[in-house]
């Protein structure tokens, strides 16, 4: 057992009167990959800020590097080797590549004056410690997002770090960046430094992590060398429950007559060509595939906020011309957005306001004015379908949590009554407990008669949920798979990543 | 990346000043003279002075509103203190006018990084508290060239050096010049070869990170807006000498319009973290233009007010659609 590079020991925190933290330990060996795993709200983020000197634990001590550190603050912290990689990242998009490695050094160092030449030779030497190659003079805005996270590895090692912990940084990358960014890991940890690696995606802890320590509700429910981990346990670790999945299946015969939506030869230069697939009421079909494989293009054509070049769409066995959202809701077509803090909510207003959004002209009354007990009735009566937890329609959303959240923007589509119903990554940066409550009102609406489109890029989501997968790479339609209890993760896996072939997934 | 002259704003810039200057030329042949620069230099030196300023803090991403005001605060109690103290020094001027500047910097940046006011909001109130203050308690009378102190009229007629016209007489370049110059080298090597002034930059790109590097922002704040507050006394200095009269209810809004049309048409964006010195003078010498040669082409000299709003919502426009294009493009890189 090497000697602990860090060291927690029994700490808690309690913000007015809730426990954050209770009774945590931790600890982490030099050059080991560590993991740590738990919902939303688990108290993740707490224990980071302690570790990272932002946040005073209330007792409980924390060593690093073998010192004892009673009030550690923040800069204590990064003297001593610990870096934080925040998921956002915290760069200068509008500064030079070379310029967001080292400007930190130089401000640590309370240096009065910029040395240019120096600039580049840190971050020179930082990215070839790494193996990485990354124009200086780039920009960091113009840097893809997989390319941003090397940057922020990069200053984080070239300012001494013997710790670095990363918050989600597979969350907004490609499965190819996911590892390479693995293969980065492997480098640091030849090197001896430690990572502390937070997410709540469950396929990629395994790859690499050697130890998982998983928290729910403040406390720490224990350390578990990965081997011993499945699927499964880590599930009903971190949530303190088993989650069962029962496959969601149509029969072959609601498949016949008209699609309610079909698409045929769609195609927009650049971002997907020719692709086709009907879509019958009652089906949860699956639209899954990398980032870039032309889903989300895809899906966008067909709310109208991409327009293809060629092909058609038929609603009902018509064909439609959809060239705005404003076309798509009129002819009965909803679509969830991935982003939902972005696109899909007014986050600032009420939970109430989100919901009628996008039904107001349907509540007018007296003199072309909201008829205000209408307006109240739907915002309630969603509120109470949807069973968002909130003391008042009146709150703000973002006093919600991510999964009620998300069903505010349902509620809000949902008001509109699609016939089709696109969902895009419904349930990214959920916890697991509302993720699986959010699936079961995706499957209602299903059973009630709704056509719906499920993207996501989470293969237990798409294999769990859809009794179909279209299956995206590169532009194409590649693959259809009927039946999506036929297919194993692994298979699917292969399909999108188009690596291995195809394989033995039934067609 | 921007790579290569053609890509660059300053270049089109420069062609348009280019096309510009041309076309005012062929229009009245003695707008190419030497002597018709060096007097363009004498007038619009102030202008570009803020110009500078407010490019700075533009770039920190933050705005001032307020530097007109200070200008003329700072202007009108300097030389009602000259006159009282009897003391007849341009440097004594100086002296006073950057303290005076240098406090009303501090009171904004006092509100901006203690209460965390929005900048506008911050110097639009304070540009009004500064004014309105000047005009209860120091007063509202104008001071005319009779009674001006003679070191701002000598200032105002001070030559770097001169030249002979056919006729014997001389013109020269204003002394305004090396101010500017002077302002202009400090201000490149704040921003350039600083620490704080690569702050500056990325502050105007993502101040949380800024704050979480551990760097000092509310230093750096209270440098902006001082610099600014600074600048701006030089400004008023330069004003009165240029002109000779110091009207204190003179607010001088129509130029604050000029100068951020100046700093947005030079390629600053209106949301901080970028733009550079080069595009700011461009830009301030297009203004220029703009403001003393309207009238050569025919036109009246309200089509210049029409113009320095086109300007000023099109270059806002613009940065707004690049960044979109490059959103987009980012996206793409982002699929590889």
């Amino acid at each position: 057992m090497t000697e602990s590079f860090l060291e927690v020991r029994n700490i808690s925190k309690a913000y007015a009167g809730v426990q954050a933290l209770k009774d945590v330990s931790l600890s982490i060996g030099a050059g080991e990959v560590h993991c740590l795993v738990g919902e939303n709200g688990s108290g993740k983020s707490t224990l980071i800020k302690c570790i990272g000197g932002v946040v005073t634990p209330d007792s409980g001590e924390i060593l690093i590097g073998g010192r004892v550190y009673e009030h550690l603050q923040a800069i204590d912290s990064i003297r001593a080797g610990v870096q934080i990689i925040y998921q956002d990242l915290s760069l200068y998009p509008n500064v030079s590549v070379a310029e967001n490695i080292s400007l930190n050094q130089f401000v640590e160092r309370r240096a009065s004056f910029i040395n240019w030449k120096e600039v580049r030779d840190i971050a020179a030497r930082g990215l070839s410690e790494i193996g990485e190659n990354i124009n200086l003079d780039a920009r960091v805005e113009d840097l893809s997002v997989a390319k941003r996270q090397i940057v922020a590895i990069t200053r984080s090692l070239t300012q001494g770090a013997k710790l670095i912990i990363m918050d989600e940084p597979t969350s907004a990358i490609t499965r190819d960046d996911v590892d390479h960014l693995f293969s980065v890991i492997a480098r640091l940890k030849q090197k001896g430094i430690a990572i502390l690696f937070i997410s709540h995606k469950l396929s990629e802890v395994f790859e690499i992590a050697e130890m998982v320590t998983i928290i729910r509700d403040g406390q720490k429910v224990g350390d578990y060398p990965t081997a011993e981990l499945d699927d499964r346990k880590l599930t009903f670790l971190m949530t303190g429950r088993n989650i069962d999945y029962t496959p969601y299946v149509v029969p072959a015969e609601k498949r016949q007559g008209t699609p309610i939506l079909e698409v045929r030869g769609l195609s927009r230069r650049g971002h997907f060509q020719d692709v086709s697939f009907s879509l019958w009421p009652g089906e949860i079909l699956g639209l899954t595939g990398l980032i870039g494989s032309g889903r989300t293009e895809l899906a966008l054509s067909l709310f109208g906020l991409n327009p293809p070049d060629a092909g058609t769409i038929l609603l009902n066995g018509s064909p439609v011309h959809i060239r705005s959202p404003q076309d798509a809701v009129r002819l009965g077509i909803g679509y969830l957005p991935e982003d939902r803090l972005s696109q899909g909510l007014f986050t600032v207003q009420s939970i109430g306001d989100n919901i009628v959004i996008t039904v107001l002209r349907k509540l007018l009354g007296f003199l072309h004015l909201l008829d205000p007990a209408r307006v109240k009735k739907t915002q309630d009566d969603w509120i109470g379908e949807l069973k968002i937890k909130t003391p008042s329609s009146r709150a703000s959303a973002l006093s919600l949590s991510g999964g009620n959240q998300q069903r505010v923007v349902l509620a809000k589509w949902l008001a509109t009554q699609p016939k089709v119903f696109i969902l895009d990554c419904p349930t990214i940066g959920i916890d697991i407990s509302s993720k699986s409550n959010i699936h079961e009102i995706i499957r209602s609406l299903a059973e009630k008669g709704m056509a719906i489109l499920v993207i996501s890029d989470e293969i237990p989501e798409i294999l769990h949920n859809c009794n179909r997968v279209l299956v995206m790479r590169e532009g194409t339609l590649r693959k259809e798979i009927a039946d999506a209890t036929a297919v194993g993760e692994p298979e699917l896996l292969s399909i999108i990543s188009g690596k291995a072939g195809n394989g033995t997934a039934q067609a | 990346m921007k790579t290569g002259i053609f890509k660059r704003n300053e270049f089109y810039l420069l062609l348009v000043i280019v096309v510009f200057g041309a076309a005012i030329t062929i229009v009245n042949p003695a707008f190419l003279t030497v002597e018709n620069m060096f007097d363009l230099i004498r007038s619009s030196s102030g202008m570009a002075i803020l110009a500078v300023g407010f490019f700075v803090v533009l770039l920190s991403g933050g705005i001032d509103l307020s530097f007109p005001a200070v200008a003329i605060v700072a202007q009108y109690i300097t030389v009602n203190a000259i006159i009282a103290l009897g003391i007849d020094n341009l440097w004594l001027a100086f002296a006073i006018s950057s303290v005076i500047g240098i406090a009303f910097g501090a009171v904004n940046a006092f509100f901006i990084s203690f209460f965390k006011i929005p900048t506008m909001i911050a110097t639009l109130a304070t540009m009004n508290i500064f004014h309105g203050l000047l005009l209860e308690f120091v007063g509202t009378k104008s001071i005319n060239v009779g009674q001006l102190p003679h070191c701002f009229t000598n200032f105002g007629l001070t030559n770097l050096f001169t030249l002979a016209r056919p006729d014997g007489s001389t013109y020269g370049l204003s002394v305004f010049f090396a101010v500017l110059v002077g302002v202009v080298l400090v201000t490149w090597v704040i921003l350039r070869f600083t620490v704080m002034g690569r702050a500056i930059y990325a502050m105007g790109g993502n101040m949380e990170a800024v704050r979480r590097s551990g760097f000092n922002i509310r230093r750096t704040q209270f440098f902006i807006y001082c610099y600014v507050g600074l600048l701006a006394s030089i400004m008023g200095i330069i004003h009165v000498s240029l002109i000779r009269y110091s009207n204190p209810t003179y607010i001088i809004d129509s130029d604050m319009m000029h100068v951020i049309a100046a700093v947005v048409l030079g390629g600053a964006s209106i949301l901080g973290g970028s733009g550079t010195l080069t595009g700011t003078i461009l830009g301030v010498i297009m203004i220029s233009l703009l403001e003393k040669n309207l009238v050569l082409l025919g036109l009246s000299s309200y089509w210049q007010q029409f113009f320095v709003g086109l300007i000023l919502v099109l270059g806002i426009s613009i940065t707004h659609i690049q960044k979109r294009i490059q959103g987009r493009r980012s996206l793409a890189l982002a699929r590889e």
